[in-house]
């Protein structure tokens, strides 16, 4: 049995890791981003659906949202089981970084508003120069766990038939009867996808932190 | 806060299912044949009926009989591996046309999907680890003993319906595994003492690993091995089922069992 | 001929049935600088909030240069960049710097170009004296130092009037005086204040009038000296003694 082959085989799913993972995780960004803001200033009737969304997308394991989501996203319009399985993770992914989010907006004091709100500044104004800005930088540490969680989830895209790392891992497995060396070898890959994006983002909350006198 | 949950639950099934309904219209033949294609499903975890080679392509008896299948279908084939656990719905969805992937028939399976001729007949094994001294002279003295099966088989089914349904054995008892080579490593370290599964895998498995041997094989609930199909696709079963019989008749699937069953 | 800069008429603020203070009328004249004092919880702040519209009053008028500000329709966002508004612990925003915390009005609210928002802000920060600290963060400055950016930041906008809402009262004593310095300063450069404070020494010394809120309404106003020695009712001039006397002792004590 050529190991090294095997091995290659198993890190050549990693291209499929981190597209998933560049696809779910912005996706989950941007859709998280709106519906925090539609959750905190949006009003009665916003915050309350809003409310449901994170909790029925949080309160379902993401393997059961994948399938829902996949045969939804996919019933009528012919998505390939990679884009399904990403947007899906995606809009899994939206609710969890809907919290992270508001949670941020939500640490940045109201007088902040009202401050921006006395020099003339529209509502939105003040949300887009001056609230989000802070809370960003707030975010950015659970952002980065929900990142961490992002990539490791993007395994469950296999269940749709993506031959990312865990799937090329468990082929292996079976086909070789050597299951440690293949799920180390995944576990590894996965491991260092994990390990370099909290160093970038660590990097990038201390870039980001506001100088203060100690 | 419960009840919204699974009222909210509800909606987006209800919505999911209206989408589904319109899936199947026009013949599935049709499709594959207008799109000169057809796609199939299977777990290729399962060696030797289909497998990776070392060049990560997909090899095995299941595989190998597909390609000769399309070819004579004369359209081209387009495989998608997925776990085994999705081929059933992925099928139903038209995600996939068929799925060749060492399915027996059930009568549950069949509520949801169409079953091509059996295109090969299977035996069930039980392996054990050498130093194995129970007894165990029928298959029912599997219940007196930790159990592991691969999830969602046939072999599951009938240790569920016939043992642990019957009262016979704890469902505590009974470990389904994701994949048959976590059986076999739960079985080398004694975590179970006993793994049922398909006499062909299970003879892979004692030759691949040490210490174990099949203490027990008989047909039990395996059997015949089919295609399964589109619910109601009369027209690519009838197809399938045409091509099976000349392959049968020509002596290819015999051919093909040399190959990859006897070691 | 004075000329009215705001006027407050029967002005009334409830929260739910709790009456804040209520038929409030007040006239602050161009190039006044008005005071009002009162005890803690009788509707200073929210009066000032109610003044810039950043609360709603619940009944009453208010007029700034002659355009009534409370009439429907009026639009809040360009009141507010004509009533600059000082708070107590300064509200600066803390992710930018003391230049661009002056800028970002004239830049995003009043949509100056960059060049000229920079100059006009550094124009500003100079002002209050803290050219050299243009590139400080408010988490690099005093306490002192962050409420003259933030007056820095409201006169930016170039206000009609400026309102204070007990801008010294969260400062360490001896950081009070520079900030008391620039808010003279600015009085004596003819700009219209209205000012809740405690600092009866700035009081006595710029106000051209002292107003003495208590209960939700205007118990008494009139020039500081009058205020001070002849008011018409006893509760005023103790009050005034009291609190000259507790923030005198603060004062001295450090
Ligand atoms: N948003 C609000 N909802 C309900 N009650 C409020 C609200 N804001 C203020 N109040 C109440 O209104 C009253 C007046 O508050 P305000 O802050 O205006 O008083 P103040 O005169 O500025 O007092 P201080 O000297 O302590 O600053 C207080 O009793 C306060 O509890
Ligand atoms: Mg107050």
């Amino acid at each position: 049995m050529d190991v090294g082959r095997f091995i290659q085989y198993i890190a050549s799913g990693t291209a499929y890791t981190v597209s998933v993972t560049l696809i779910a995780l912005p996706l989950g960004l941007f859709l998280g981003l709106i519906f925090s803001l539609l959750y905190v200033y949006g009003g009665k009737v916003l915050t309350r659906i809003m409310s449901i969304y994170s909790t029925v997308m949080r309160g379902i394991p993401p393997i059961v949202l994948l399938f829902i989501l996949y045969f939804m996203v996919s019933g009528n319009i012919n998505l390939s089981p990679f884009w399904a399985g990403s947007i899906s993770l995606g809009i899994v992914s939206s609710a969890y970084q809907m919290e992270i989010i508001r949670g941020a907006l939500l640490s940045v004091s109201g007088a902040q508003m009202m401050a921006a709100r006395a020099i003339g500044m529209s509502r939105m104004r003040a949300i887009k120069h001056i609230i989000i800005p802070q809370a960003f930088r707030m975010a950015i540490c659970p952002w980065s766990n929900e990142a961490a969680i992002v990539i490791k989830d993007s395994s469950l895209v296999y269940a749709l038939g993506v031959p990312e790392i865990l799937r090329r891992a468990q082929l292996i497995s079976a086909s070789t009867q050597q299951p440690f060396l293949a799920f180390i070898v995944a576990g590894l890959i996965y491991f260092m996808l994990v390990f370099v994006t909290n160093r970038l983002l660590d990097g990038l909350d201390k870039r980001m932190r506001i100088p203060a006198n100690p | 806060m419960k009840f919204r949950i699974v009222l909210a639950l509800a909606i987006v099934l209800g919505v999911l299912l209206a989408g589904c309904q319109q899936a199947g219209e026009g013949s599935v033949l049709d499709k594959i044949q207008a799109a000169n294609k057809v796609v199939v499903g299977t777990s290729a975890d399962y060696p030797p009926y289909e497998y990776i080679d070392e060049t990560g392509k997909m090899v095995g008896f299941d595989i190998e009989l597909m390609e000769e299948i399309a070819k004579r279908m004369d359209v081209a084939l387009d495989w998608q591996d997925m776990p085994f656990d999705s081929l059933i719905a992925a099928v139903q969805e038209g995600k996939i046309d068929m799925s060749i992937s060492c399915f027996n028939y059930s009568e549950e399976r069949d509520q949801l999907v169409d079953f091509s001729d059996p295109y090969y007949t299977s035996q069930d094994a039980f392996i054990v680890t050498d130093g194995f001294s129970g007894t165990f002279t029928v298959p029912e003295d599997a219940a007196n003993f930790k159990v592991g099966v691969q999830s969602g088989t046939v072999q599951d089914e009938w240790l569920t319906a016939e043992l642990v349904d019957a009262g016979l054995m704890s469902e505590a008892n009974l470990s389904r595994y994701e994949r048959v080579d976590q059986a076999a490593l739960d079985l080398q370290v004694g975590r179970i003492d006993i793994l049922m599964s398909d006499d062909v895998p299970a003879q892979a498995i004692v030759s691949q690993y040490d210490g174990l041997k099949i203490i027990y094989q008989g047909m039990l609930y395996t059997g015949p091995i089919n295609i399964v199909l589109p619910d109601g696709a009369a027209d690519l079963q009838a197809e399938v089922n045409r091509i099976i019989a000349d392959l049968e008749a020509e002596g290819f699937i015999d051919a093909l069992a040399v190959k990859y069953f006897s070691e | 001929m004075p000329n009215p800069i705001l006027v407050v008429k029967d002005l009334t603020k409830k929260y739910g049935d709790n009456i804040i203070f209520h038929d409030i009328n007040m006239t602050v004249n161009e190039g006044d600088t008005d005071v009002i004092i009162g005890p803690s919880g009788t509707g200073k702040s929210t009066l000032l909030r109610c003044i810039n519209l950043l609360t709603k009053a619940n009944s009453g008028q208010i007029w700034l240069d002659g355009e009534e500000i409370t009439a429907p329709g009026y639009d809040e966002d360009e009141v507010r960049q004509h009533v600059g508004m000082v708070f107590q612990n300064f509200l600066l925003f803390n992710h930018l710097t003391a230049l661009d915390n002056v800028k970002i009005g004239l830049s995003k609210v009043k949509k100056l170009k960059d060049d000229q928002a920079e100059a006009k802000a550094m124009q500003e920060l100079d002002r209050v004296g803290l050219a050299d600290r243009a590139h400080h963060y408010p988490g690099q400055l005093s306490g002192g130092q962050q409420q003259r950016v933030a007056i820095a930041r409201a006169l930016a906008m170039d206000p009609r009037i400026m309102l204070f809402d007990e801008p010294t009262s969260a400062l360490d004593p001896e950081l009070i005086g520079e900030v008391l310095e620039v808010m003279r300063k600015l009085a004596l450069d003819g700009m219209t204040m209205l000012v809740v404070t405690h600092e009866m020494g700035f009081a006595r010394e710029v106000s051209d009038r002292i107003i003495f809120l208590e209960k939700g309404s205007i118990v008494e106003e009139g020039p500081p000296e009058v205020l001070f020695y002849t008011p018409k009712f006893e509760r005023t001039r103790e009050f005034l003694w009291k609190i000259t006397e507790l923030y005198g002792k603060k004062e001295s004590d450090s």
